[in-house]
This record gives C-alpha cells, sequence and structure tokens, in this order.
C-alpha cells in the first residue's frame, strides 16, 4: 500500500520535474549570455535491481536538462555507476543532490521506505577502486 | 461540453505543444556539441508530443463523443511516448559516447574523461596533489 501511494507521489515528481526542466530549457532561450553550463557527473547509485537502475535511468533522462551518457555496472565491491549529462546545474554539487533526491523517491517507490543510508561519494568510491 | 471551451482547449494544447517542439529545435542551436543536443531536445519529447495528443483526445471527446477505446488509446500513446524517447534518447547518447564523438570542450567536470591506464597524470608543480577529475 506504501509502495502505491510512493508510486503516485513519484510520477508527479516526474511530471513535475519535466514541466519545470521544460520551461528552463525554454525560458534561457530569451536571456543574453551564456545558454548552458554542460558538465558529465559521475553518479554512484544505491539502486541494486536491474529494475530500479533501468528506470532510474529512464528518469534521469526523460527530466529535460539531464541525460544518461554512460552505465558502468556494478561489482561485489562497488556500486554501478552512471554518468550523467546536466546542462543547466550551478555546480557538481547540486547536480548530485538533485539525482539523489529523485534515487531517494524512486527507492521509496519500489521498496517501499526511503533508503536510510546516504548515497556513498564519488571520492569514497575511487578509494575503494585504489584498494585490493 | 460546448463548442467554445473545446475549440480553446485544443488550440492551448496543440500550439502549445508545437510551441515547446519548435523551441527545443532552437535550443540545439544554442547548445554546442551532440550530447547537449540530445539533451536538450526532451522538451518536445517529454512534453510536446504528449500535449499535441491530449489536444487530439480532446478534438476527439468532442466530437465523436466519450468512449473508452480512444481514452485507452490516449493514455497509452502518451505512456508509450516518454518511455519510449527516454530509451530512444539514452541509446543516442551512449551510441555518440562509445562513437567517440567529440564533447564540447568547456564540458566541466567531466568525469568520463580519464586519462587512458598507464599515464601518470601529476601535476609537476604540485606532486602531492594528483589532479582530479582530468
Amino acid at each position: 500500500m506504501m509502495r502505491f501511494v510512493h508510486g503516485i507521489a513519484y510520477l508527479a515528481y516526474i511530471g513535475w520535474a519535466i514541466v519545470t526542466g521544460s520551461a528552463t530549457i525554454v525560458t534561457r532561450l530569451f536571456r543574453p549570455g551564456q545558454y548552458a553550463q554542460p558538465m558529465i557527473v559521475e553518479v554512484p547509485l544505491r539502486c541494486v535491481t536491474d529494475l530500479e537502475v533501468t528506470m532510474f535511468a529512464s528518469s534521469i533522462t526523460i527530466t529535460p536538462g539531464t541525460l544518461v551518457t554512460a552505465i558502468a555496472a556494478g561489482t561485489s565491491t562497488q556500486p554501478p555507476v552512471l554518468f550523467v549529462h546536466a546542462l543547466f546545474e550551478d555546480s557538481e554539487e547540486s547536480a548530485l543532490e538533485g539525482l539523489y533526491d529523485m534515487e531517494s523517491r524512486l527507492l521509496a517507490m519500489t521498496r517501499g521506505r526511503a533508503p536510510t543510508t546516504a548515497a556513498s561519494t564519488v571520492t569514497e568510491v575511487e578509494h575503494e577502486e585504489g584498494s585490493p | 461540453m460546448n463548442d467554445a471551451v473545446a475549440t480553446t482547449l485544443v488550440g492551448i494544447l496543440g500550439i502549445t505543444g508545437s510551441l515547446l517542439m519548435l523551441f527545443s529545435a532552437i535550443a540545439m542551436f544554442r547548445v554546442r556539441d551532440a550530447l547537449s543536443r540530445i539533451n536538450v531536445f526532451s522538451p518536445a519529447t517529454g512534453l510536446g508530443m504528449p500535449l499535441i495528443v491530449a489536444a487530439a483526445y480532446v478534438y476527439d471527446l468532442h466530437s465523436e463523443g466519450f468512449s473508452w477505446g480512444s481514452l485507452l488509446m490516449a493514455l497509452i500513446a502518451v505512456l508509450c511516448l516518454i518511455i519510449v524517447s527516454s530509451v530512444a534518447s539514452n541509446t543516442l547518447s551512449r551510441a555518440s559516447v562509445l562513437s567517440g564523438q567529440p564533447v564540447y570542450r568547456k564540458t566541466a567536470p567531466n568525469r568520463l574523461a580519464r586519462p587512458p591506464a598507464g599515464i601518470v597524470d601529476d601535476d609537476p608543480d604540485y606532486p602531492d596533489h594528483p589532479r582530479a577529475g582530468a
């Protein structure tokens, strides 16, 4: 039952993200100066199953302004990683914050409750890569 | 539903959808590389085309009357447009990266660009701090 409620909330959230993202792309057309600030950020995932990763990647891509460019499969020691192309974010931190917010809502839908652990940061993942 | 309301609704939905397609196309000229062009086209596929489908459904509702068949068709069309355009954008962007399309040089940070294995990527001025995200 909670999953159903979270699912409706998630659909509404995605719909609102599509509308606001489209508005950003259109309104910035009429503003002078630099149009976009492209960046490619690395997002270590808390999603585990194929369904969660696929739904998260599709949700990111359908939101105007963010686009999944590459997916790295997870191993036993490190999580799967998405590389996301973001156009209108101020900094890498704000881009990651928005993406993790979306991921928390998605996991609340698939698991029935929001994950309690915080997402591991890129530096932690790179540290684990170095250790045998 | 009377004529005026139906005509206004069809006009608002259809023209908004068409304008979104137009502005997405203009935005594609304002960005510089293939990835950004795929990125700024998503208002057209994610919002513009569903709005045009909604306009067509309202027109159908007004001229033919309500039927479950056309409602089902409209809902499936909107759902499929969103899912298909999302998966298609994913596939396009991955194909563009894997085929080695150049990424706009001012893309910063670019976490996809890693030095090839075996290359020592230390800044000689600061040997203790390897360059982050180079």
